[in-house]
């Protein structure tokens, strides 16, 4: 009797230590699966987040053409027409479906070191211009945001892989996205991606930062994969920019250029206005991301008014002060443009460039342009 | 023979000591820069002291009040470690100005930081370029020199504080004949850089002559202009920079040191302690950004492995909350600890989603909250978490990254 109880108290406690276990290794498994094929049952997040110019994307996620594994990939047709007027479009794979931050979802992958996904143009030549882990905001925000991009597709299947080691993936709600452009695919178009997941790899070591090679272009023309940075940061009277990046108007080396229209009527009554490029968009400083740019002197562009005598308060690199900020800055300004193209340079020696989130920015004023000004920039790079 | 030796070996060793100046810079073999006050190193604990009491503004003359503000203050400041106190301006009556810095230095061992504002705030506009206007400057700073230059407890002299951004027009612009035929925009700010830095040259020489046994300091808002510092006013013995850059101050020691190779005093600097977003104070975020700080002028200073070497302390932004800041121009408003967000600047980013990105609020400051309640006639004096949080990293200083979440 006495032997029987030892037993029974024996399992007693080895039960509960032997289904901890099983619950450990179910918590930590080797992937977490976002697309493996249509209605595989380890399938995560729902490509719900359409974004930009959703109107020029097509998506088959179910597609039977040369996949790379399995027998369905996702095929995605970009058309590029603008349909919103956004001249960008992108998915988001979200978790729940549509969840821009604004309800609890996401998933904990904390173990995870990487996400890969294969990826093929249909003729090769195709460019994604970042895809994406993280960066969803809202009262849920990501607890990541991790970009990699632009990429070129070939024509085959290729494997990408994102280095998450070392970020905080504790509120994963934006699993996987994409992002392109009209200028990038000026005719659209049409990829296939496959075998998105996330994976675990102990041997992987956190990214080190590289230094970029000079030159970095900022812009080089509309289409121009080299080109970094986004015109996303609008300020003071946002109201009164027009911005185009690809206007033909006479532009100074290539087929585009951008042109700028400052209207100087105060719609925001803050009576001046500018643009900061920025890595990644709309980065105020609040998203790890900035480039090393420390083998870079100069950043040099080239500059004209559409009649010559527009006053540009302030052309700048860095600057942009936030929980992760420029690490340095250095203006010219105020400067009076030329109507023909004048080059400028920003002199960089002995700046500290190893962290750059504002890649170049302007600045002027309607007491210095009361009747607004147009004016025009190219080859905008650092060397 | 041995004896009257001895006795002259004294006796040059005493004068030689005796020519050194009270309070100099030491340039070290290493090109570090380190204050020495005594014969001994001294690292400048120091806070920017303006203390205003609630329902006052800054016209209020404290220096005159019965209370003595400074003596209750000295206790406190004493107990978190401070050893300096930077003045912006002296007050007219010289003598109560004599009693402040006395009553510190002999009750507290507290030293002084006196500065002059170099008519900055003249209306309209500060004439730079204006032998007068120079020459009505100089001489207040000469008598501001003269009253207190033999004050023990004086460490040196600030000349001016963001004067240098009225060469950029931002702030009190100003200009000159000379600088309206330049048609250049560009080339009238280095023109107008270079006639206020050569004025401060100018008044730093003068100073010199007057007293050499201080260090003058050039007040300077950020590294604004100090390439045209280093052509044009290389007399002053330090860089005084009001620098507001959150968590860090990036490159700013490296970036002086290329450009203008001064020593540095992080003159005024800091964190408020209010969440403009959550609409509640925050004595966590305050203590975050300081503890953040002042690790970095650590981390700076001279005989740092790690660091430049040419910081020489701080004097962070301020010993107490002044409740007038906000709303100026209304008495009204004086009594009340406003709330409202008057700048904004995302190196604060726990705030950042305040309304206008405005997260900066003027009024809380202070390492030490004002409460409404009399404590011997004095607004009661309520040390915040900063003040104990830097007392602590003063006693114990552990220079380590700082990452981007507040203590709790």
């Amino acid at each position: 009797m006495k032997k029987l109880l030892a037993v029974l108290l024996a399992l007693t406690l080895l039960v509960p230590a032997m289904a901890a276990a099983e619950d450990k290794a179910a918590a930590s498994p080797k992937e977490f699966v976002i697309f493996s094929d249509k209605n595989a049952k380890d399938n995560h997040y729902i490509p719900s987040g359409w974004m930009g110019d959703y109107g020029d994307i097509k998506m088959n996620d179910q597609t039977a053409t040369n996949p790379h594994g399995g027998t369905t990939c996702i095929e995605f047709i970009y058309s590029a027409k603008r349909s919103q007027t956004q001249g960008w479009a992108g998915v988001y794979w979200q978790n729940p479906a549509n969840n821009w931050g604004n309800k609890k979802g996401g998933f904990d992958l904390t173990g995870m070191a990487k996400l890969t996904f294969w990826a093929r143009g249909a003729k090769g030549g195709e460019v994604l211009q970042k895809v994406l882990v993280g960066g969803i905001k809202g009262t849920y925000p990501d607890s990541v945001m991790v970009e990699m991009g632009p990429i070129e597709l070939t024509d085959t299947w290729k494997q990408y892989t994102i280095n998450l080691v070392g970020k905080d993936l504790t509120y994963v709600n934006g699993g996987f996205g994409w992002t392109t452009t009209a200028d990038l695919n000026s005719n659209g178009a049409t990829f296939y991606l496959d075998d998105i997941k996330f994976e675990v790899d102990p041997n992987l070591k956190p990214e080190v930062k590289k230094q970029q090679a000079m030159p970095f272009y900022i812009y080089a023309d509309r289409s121009s994969i080299a080109n970094h940075f986004v015109p996303s940061g609008w300020m003071g009277d946002y109201g009164d920019i027009k911005y185009d990046g690809s206007s033909k108007e006479d532009a100074y080396l290539g087929d585009t250029c951008v042109k700028i229209i400052y209207s100087g009527k105060t719609t925001q009554g803050a009576r001046w206005a500018g643009i900061f490029w920025q890595q990644p968009a709309n980065n105020w400083g609040g998203v790890d991301a900035g480039f090393d740019l420390s083998l870079a002197t100069k950043l040099t562009f080239w500059a004209r008014g559409a009649v010559g005598g527009e006053r540009i308060e302030e052309f700048k690199v860095g600057g942009i002060m936030g929980e992760f900020s420029d690490s340095d800055s250095a203006t010219i300004g105020p400067v009076i443009l030329n109507k023909e193209w004048t080059q400028y340079t920003i002199d960089l020696k002995g700046k500290d460039m190893s962290y750059v989130i504002g890649g170049f920015c302007w600045a002027t004023n309607v007491d210095n342009n009361p009747e607004g000004a147009t004016f025009y920039l190219d080859e905008i790079k650092f060397e | 023979m041995l004896v009257a030796c001895s006795f002259l070996f004294i006796f040059f060793v005493s004068a030689a000591q005796a020519a050194k100046p009270a309070v100099y810079i030491q340039k070290l073999k290493n090109q570090h820069y380190r204050l020495m006050v005594g014969g001994r190193p001294y690292i400048v604990k120091g806070v920017c002291y303006n203390p205003i009491p609630i329902g006052m503004d800054y016209d209020y003359d404290w220096w005159s009040d019965p209370n003595k503000p400074w003596i209750t203050d000295g206790k406190l400041l004493k107990q978190m470690g401070i050893n300096t106190i930077r003045l912006y301006q002296t007050h007219e009556n010289s003598e109560a100005v004599k009693q402040v810095i006395r009553d510190l230095y002999k009750l507290y061992g507290i030293r002084t930081l006196l500065g002059d504002w170099l008519g900055f705030w003249e209306y309209p506009c500060p004439f730079y370029g204006d032998r007068k206007f120079q020459d009505k400057v100089k001489q207040k700073v000469v008598e501001m020199v003269d009253l207190y230059k033999d004050e023990p407890g004086l460490l040196g002299w600030i000349l001016g504080n963001e004067n240098n951004y009225s060469c950029l027009g931002h702030v009190n612009p100003w200009s000159s004949p000379e600088v309206d035929s330049e048609p250049d925009p560009q080339k009238q700010k280095l023109m107008r850089a270079k006639i206020y830095y050569s004025f401060v040259n100018e008044i730093s020489q003068q100073v010199h002559k007057l007293d050499p046994n201080h260090p003058v300091g050039l007040g300077n808002g950020e590294l604004v202009g100090l390439d045209s510092a280093a052509k044009y006013c290389q007399d002053v013995d330090f860089v005084a920079c009001i620098i507001y850059r959150g968590k860090t101050f990036g490159n700013l020691f490296r970036s002086l040191r290329m450009t203008f190779d001064k020593p540095l005093l992080l003159a005024e600097f800091g964190a408020d302690g209010y969440d403009a977003y959550l609409k509640k104070e925050d004595q966590n975020m305050q203590a975050f950004f300081l503890q953040s700080q002042w690790a970095q002028i650590y981390e700076n200073l001279a005989n740092s492995k790690t660091g430049e070497g040419n910081c020489i302390g701080g004097t962070v932004f301020e010993w107490t909350d002044e409740w007038w800041k906000h709303a100026p121009d209304s008495p009204d408003g004086w009594k009340i600890h406003d709330t409202d967000s008057s700048w904004s600047n995302g190196s604060y980013y726990f705030d950042i989603r305040a309304v206008g990105n405005k997260n900066m609020n003027e009024e809380w400051f202070g390492l030490v909250a004002l409460g409404e309640q009399l404590e011997n006639g004095l607004n009661k004096r309520i040390p915040r978490k900063a003040f104990y949080v830097i007392r602590e990293f003063w006693g114990k200083p552990v220079i380590k990254k700082v990452k981007g979440k507040k203590a709790r």
